[in-house]
């Protein structure tokens, strides 16, 4: 019982990285190889603040996640204007460069020894509220005017700006949201295992939210929540080693890129209750 | 600044140097920012040290036949991860997932293969240090730059004064065009990647001298990010500039105190963010835009 909540906590711990990663990738084009060091940063900072400072935990949670906006908005503000390759680089440079700062502050973060003794109080109905919340978030965001001035990004930029569409400062609403949703990905996780250390938080771990999305179908949430669900958790039950996970992982997704490039979805979503297609909506979904 | 961690910081910079014009070469030809380059250093870095220890070869043996091998591995990951999305004429965002898929593809292989283990390479020199006129230099070091200095004359030779390179700098103007003029584009991908894998032979060697082995060093391609970062992404000449002022950087940086080894990347990453939000198209200048 103890294996299956604790698998449960971490599938939704991902679908909340996940629906972050969906925001930035899935809607807007962009990547950044630099979310697990958001998740660092709101895992560190929350975990310090009720560690080392007695901070009450909603405080600190909030805290983590604001810094990893902060975080967010750091990175994003001299990257979202240029080319998006540069997104991506700059994230993994301060994936590097938020890993260096945490084995160095060592009286303050226990270097590459971790911080201990953060107390459990991420509990189940917590973790699903806080899974359904982001959902409930994204799903709504897709289906505004930004989701849809996103997908117009994604899919030509120029064309999009020339419609008169702020590139710039939708990009960077977009990157510096996902940044929150990862940093609070960040606080749930910390307080979970009461323990956190940087290795946990390397580049792997951002690719690997990428791939999810990517194999969920770029365009499509429900896509991405459900490819997260499955290679986030079947693994873990069938208990494979992690190494040959992710080399599964790797394999499958080049043959998806090769042989079926739409991912598992596409642009569709799965619906429970069918949408009337309404002259608004059609066109975007 | 002393002239004795100039001579440090050269010599660091021009191991990034060529892992910065690999990185950028790719970008070049096919626009998009090649993440398996990362995963190439890597498994370079454990065939030379295999090769160097079962055969035991000296330094120049060794770097050839590592830089054979690594040519061969990434025209094996061009023809895997890169081949049919360039016959779809599928959109950058795929190779560019792809890049990063094969990277970790490769740097998980490794950590199956030899597990997280360190391992180090076998002394190449007798004599470690050479002194001249009061300046120390290792002797690794030395060779390190001697080698870079001379791959990157050959490369730009290439480059500049055979077909090859006339070709690979047509198609990385407009591979349509060059279609047209007949060159069969293929044929020209593959030769670059085998030129960069070349590349990625040699860095991986030198990154595995300079640090011990383990799976996570091809992590250090962020040294070749940050190069073309500085210098403009895509340019050449930018890549190698960046990379040795990178190198020096890092030298002073780690001289300082108070920054050290251990924060001399922040300082860096810091620098590169203010150097973005100033001069955004690098040291050479040029922008690379998309184009209508």
């Amino acid at each position: 019982m103890g294996i299956s909540v604790s698998v449960l906590v971490f599938t939704c711990i991902s679908i909340i990285g996940v629906s972050g990663v969906f925001l930035i990738t899935g809607l807007a084009g962009m990547f950044s190889l630099g979310q697990a060091s958001f998740m660092a940063v709101g895992a560190y900072t929350s975990g310090v603040l009720v560690v080392r400072f007695g901070v009450p935990f909603p405080v600190a949670a909030v805290a983590g996640t604001l810094a990893g906006v902060l975080a967010g908005l750091l990175v994003g503000l001299p990257t979202v204007r240029l080319r998006r390759d540069y997104i991506a680089l700059v994230t993994f440079g301060f994936g590097e460069a938020i890993i260096a700062i945490l084995n160095n502050l060592s009286n303050i973060t226990g270097g590459a020894m971790g911080l201990v003794g953060i107390p459990p109080l991420t509990t189940l109905p917590l973790v699903l509220l806080s899974a359904f919340f982001s959902l409930f978030f994204v799903w709504n965001f897709k289906f505004s005017k930004y989701g849809r001035q996103c997908i117009a990004i994604r899919t030509d930029e120029l064309a999009a700006r020339s419609m008169g569409i702020h590139g710039d400062g939708l990009k960077l609403l977009v990157f510096i949201l996902s940044a929150g949703f990862s940093a609070y990905a960040g606080v749930l996780y910390g307080f979970y295992t009461t323990y956190v250390d940087p290795g946990l938080f390397n580049w792997t771990r951002s690719a690997e939210w990428i791939i999810m999305v990517f194999f969920g179908g770029l365009g499509s949430l429900t896509g991405a929540v459900i490819s997260a669900i499955l290679l986030g958790t079947l693994p873990e039950i069938l208990r494979f080693a992690s190494e040959w996970r992710i080399l599964l992982y790797c394999v499958i997704v080049l043959a998806i890129i090769n042989f079926r490039p739409k991912g598992l979805l596409g642009e569709r979503e799965l619906r429970i209750v069918k949408r009337k297609t309404t002259p608004e909506t059609g066109g975007a979904v | 600044m002393s002239l004795q961690q100039l001579l440090n910081g050269l010599s660091l910079g021009s191991v990034y140097s060529i892992i910065a014009v690999g990185f950028a070469l790719v970008f070049n030809i096919l626009k998009f920012s090649n993440f398996s380059h990362g995963g190439v250093l890597t498994v370079t870095a454990y065939t030379g040290f295999l090769i160097a220890t079962r055969f035991s070869f000296g330094l120049p043996l060794t770097l050839f036949f590592t830089s054979l091998a690594g040519g061969v591995l990434a025209v094996l990951i061009e023809r895997v991860a890169f081949r049919r999305l360039r016959r779809n004429k599928s959109p950058v965002i795929f190779f560019f997932v792809s890049s990063i898929t094969m990277g970790i593809l490769l740097e998980n292989l490794i950590t199956v293969a030899f597990s997280s283990n360190f391992y180090s390479y076998p002394k190449f020199f007798q004599k470690t240090i050479l002194e001249w006129k009061g300046f120390h230099m290792a002797v690794t070091d030395f060779w390190m730059l001697l080698i870079s200095l001379v791959v990157l004359g050959l490369l730009m030779g290439v480059l500049y004064r055979t077909k090859l390179g006339v070709a690979i700098r047509a198609l990385s103007m407009d591979s349509t065009t060059t279609l047209l003029m007949g060159a069969n584009v293929d044929r020209i991908v593959v030769a670059t990647f085998f030129v960069v894998g070349i590349l990625g032979g040699i860095a991986g060697v030198f990154l595995g001298i300079n640090y011990t082995l383990y799976p996570q060093l091809g992590q250090l391609i962020v040294k070749g990010f940050i190069a073309s970062v500085i210098g403009g992404l895509g340019n050449l000449s930018g890549a190698v500039v960046g990379a040795l002022l990178l190198g020096i950087l890092e030298v002073i940086l780690t001289g300082i105190e108070g920054i050290g080894s251990g924060l001399a990347p922040v300082v860096i990453f810091f620098i590169t963010l203010v150097f973005l939000i100033l001069r955004p198209q690098g040291i050479a200048g040029k922008i690379i835009q998309e184009k209508v």
